[in-house]
């Protein structure tokens, strides 16, 4: 089958999206597909540019290429779903969140204008429109899936995908918690370098890189090495930092989906997180497979004291969120998604 | 966002004051709404909402202000001859008349005016007013449409309007514990609320009630509202002989008139011929669990099996009727829970308001999306040297861009 993968990209940032596209054009690849990634920038601001940026895959013809059929084509993101093709499948792993669950926080983009208001609206009645051609639509959440619902009436169904391959491996811990995320606010980094500053014996590597980078190493100065800032690590690297850690903190504000829990538990390692994540509530549970505190520094201080002092138990909450990720397959993902 | 909302209110007696009742606590809480008052500046806002029914009392000054500042209309009925005769003829404007008929019909429209002018013809909007709904001139202007059924959505397109339209269900009361009425009783109790006139087939109603208390000597049917001056209830009752089983109230305070609905086993809402609007009686029914007899026309005819039993408006219409009253009391309980269940799904007054606020956004900003959206295709198929950037418009409306 020849297929056609479309994903947006914004130049010189690369994240969890980025990887799923990459590994989904690999796992299609090594399963006898012909297979390509399709992608056009994507810049979303100022004013109604969010629009024509979505035109723009509007116009894309991806029925065929050098006059031979492209027989399906799998779209992940906004606005790469916007693409139109009569065997098109979405597997949503986001939205323009700005539009949606974003809009009237500090981290949407729309203001109370009535231009901007009916932008918001455009993008909106834009999805509905857009999904409503695909032939299946997948979420990689049950938070993608109840967005999809609440807003644009449509019904996706759940297929998470699997993270990145890495050469995984569980190792003695050494008492570190380790962060691993592009360095924005949405990801909530501050909250684990607060929790290091009320209590001294908490110990911080933070892997990843981004935009929220220079203040997060300002708030972290004066920790006397409590806190590291690993920058962007090789593949090795990060499995590595994996196998080492104490627990992987990931507590975004209501995340889609996140891979990185799932690494963590190939890793053997508990998450924590908190009640506000989102996605990752769906595979993280307290006191099962990691710790679920409120967002609060103070509660996050105590979970990783906690860890630290129950070892074992987090070990097993690491064991316990194995067998779950170890269920997400490529394989499966695949053929829901050429079913 | 501001909206200047315009439109009667309580203590103003009718359907569509209540409506905004119910409505604007719930948009209050989405958006800032200034309710605009008659003899009153027009308020400053983002867009305006215009609630236009066929009462030119209730409306006429609300289609002024419509005409002075166009924004969308919110068409609680499609047929409004009575409303434009009130606002042209009844003001002295007997021109106004003529060019809203001749909107409708063309010259032809325009001598049936003249005809009624000359009391040559009977008044149209006594007579036959669904047959010259005159709703051409309101159209004509609005900004954007919002309608309660498909019935109306329709009604609208084939009259040519092909601006925005919104569907958005009338909202559903939100239950009240109101007790059940204790000084009405019936075995079974048949109630018939809201403005008695020939269009809710009250005729009809009373012949076939009559014959089902052949089968159900105890029956009793409650008729709550007001009356049409040339509508003689007392006689017709009397003619049929079951005065001693009919009670006859007049307009009802709100909490009044739920407690007696309450009461009540079955509920009637008939219609015929329809002027295009949704009953709130309907509503208020089917938000209590009550089982529900309607016509099968307008907006009633949308009502899905199993929610009320509908009676088409024909020849065998009384039988039907009254074969349809013997079911709904039969299965009241079954009925009842499938309509309370239909108005909770589809007529939830959140979906109601966040569906206002949607379409209002899109008013009052779209236009202003499009042209900046359209504006940027078309620089750079300038930029391009493809002057005629028409296509790419065109373009940008079909793939759902602009709209």
């Amino acid at each position: 089958m020849k297929i056609a993968v479309c994903s947006p990209q914004v130049p010189f940032v690369r994240g969890g999206a980025e990887l799923m596209a990459e590994e989904l054009v690999a796992a299609l690849r090594a399963r006898g597909h012909e297979t390509e990634l399709v992608t056009i920038p994507f810049k979303w601001y100022p004013g109604t540019r969010v629009l024509d940026q979505a035109f723009l895959w509007r116009l894309v013809d991806l029925t065929e290429a050098d006059g031979q059929p492209i027989d399906r084509v799998i779209a992940t993101k906004f606005p790469a779903y916007c693409v139109r093709h009569p065997n098109k499948v979405a597997w949503v792993l986001h939205q323009f969140r700005q539009a949606y669950d974003y809009d009237r926080t500090e981290l949407g983009q729309f203001s109370e204008s009535a231009v901007d208001r009916a932008t918001r609206r455009a993008v909106e009645r834009l999805d509905t429109v857009a999904l409503g051609e695909a032939r299946r639509v997948f979420a990689t959440s049950a938070n993608v899936a109840e967005r999809l619902r609440r807003y644009n009436g449509i019904d996706a169904e759940l297929l998470p995908h699997p993270p990145q391959s890495l050469p995984y491996r569980s190792g003695e811990q050494e008492g570190f918690v380790l962060s691993v995320n592009r360095l924005d606010r949405a990801k909530r980094i501050d909250l684990l370098i607060e929790a290091a500053q009320r209590e001294p014996s908490v110990s911080v590597v933070i892997a990843g890189d981004g935009p929220d980078r220079a203040r997060l190493q300002e708030l972290a100065r004066g920790l006397n090495g409590q806190v590291e800032f690993a920058g962007s690590v090789a593949a090795d690297d990060l499995a590595d930092l994996y196998a080492r850690c104490l627990a992987v903190y990931y507590a975004p504000i209501d995340e889609d989906f996140g891979m990185v829990p799932y690494e963590a538990f190939l890793s053997g390692k508990p998450v924590l997180t908190t009640i506000d994540a989102g996605g990752p509530l769906e595979v993280v549970h307290d006191r099962e497979t990691g710790v679920v505190v409120a967002p609060e520094a103070a509660e996050l201080a105590r979970a990783v004291t906690y860890l630290r002092e129950h070892a074992e138990e987090a070990s097993a909450w690491g064991r316990a969120g194995k067998a779950i990720a170890e269920r997400v397959t490529w394989d499966a993902c695949v053929a829901a998604l050429l079913s | 966002m501001k909206v200047a909302y315009y439109s009667p209110v309580p203590a103003s007696r009718s359907g569509i004051a209540d409506y905004s009742a119910l409505l604007l606590p719930a948009l209050r809480e989405r958006i800032d709404v200034i309710v605009a008052e008659p003899g009153r500046r027009a308020p400053r806002a983002d867009v305006a909402l215009y609630h236009i029914g066929n009462d030119p009392d209730a409306h006429g000054w609300i289609v002024d202000a419509f005409e002075r500042n166009p924004g969308v209309v919110v068409l609680h009925e499609f047929v409004l001859h009575h409303l434009i005769s009130g606002i042209t003829l009844g003001r002295g404007d007997p021109r106004g008349y003529l060019d809203a008929m001749e909107r409708e019909l063309g010259v032809a429209g325009r001598l049936l005016g003249l005809g009624v002018l000359d009391n040559l013809l009977p008044l149209l909007w006594e007579t036959q007013p669904e047959r010259f709904p005159l709703a051409g001139t309101i159209l004509d202007r609005a900004q954007g449409l919002i309608v309660h059924s498909r019935y109306v959505a329709d009604r609208a397109r084939a009259a040519g309007y092909a601006g925005r339209l919104w569907r958005i269900p009338h909202p559903a009361w939100p239950l009240r514990e109101a007790e059940p009425a204790t000084d009405v009783a019936g075995e079974p109790l048949i109630g018939c609320f809201g403005y008695l006139n020939m269009n809710k087939r009250i005729p009809e109603l009373l012949r076939a009630f009559a014959a089902l208390r052949r089968r159900r000597p105890g029956a009793c049917l409650l008729l709550a509202g007001g009356t049409g001056e040339r509508f003689d209830v007392t006689r017709r009752l009397e003619r049929l002989g079951v005065g001693d089983g009919v009670i006859r109230l007049d307009y009802l305070p709100e909490a009044r008139m739920w407690s007696l609905m309450r009461a009540c086993d079955v509920l009637v809402n008939l219609r015929f011929p329809t002027m295009g609007e949704t009953s709130g009686s309907a509503i208020r029914a089917m938000s209590l669990g009550k089982a529900l007899v309607v016509s099968d026309v307008g907006w009633f005819a949308e009502l899905p099996d199993g929610v009320a039993l509908r009676v088409p408006v024909d020849e065998y219409e009384v039988p039907l009727l009254e074969a349809a009253l013997d079911l709904a009391c039969e299965h009241a309980a079954e009925l009842g829970a499938a309509a309370r269940a239909y108005v909770q799904r589809e007529h939830a007054l959140d979906a109601a308001a966040d569906a206002y606020v949607s379409a209002l956004e899109v008013a009052a900003g779209g236009d202003a999306v499009n042209d900046a959206v359209l504006w940027q295709i078309a620089e750079a198929a300038a930029a391009a040297g493809i002057d005629d950037a028409g296509a790419l418009a065109r373009e940008a409306v079909d793939a759902g861009i602009v709209g």
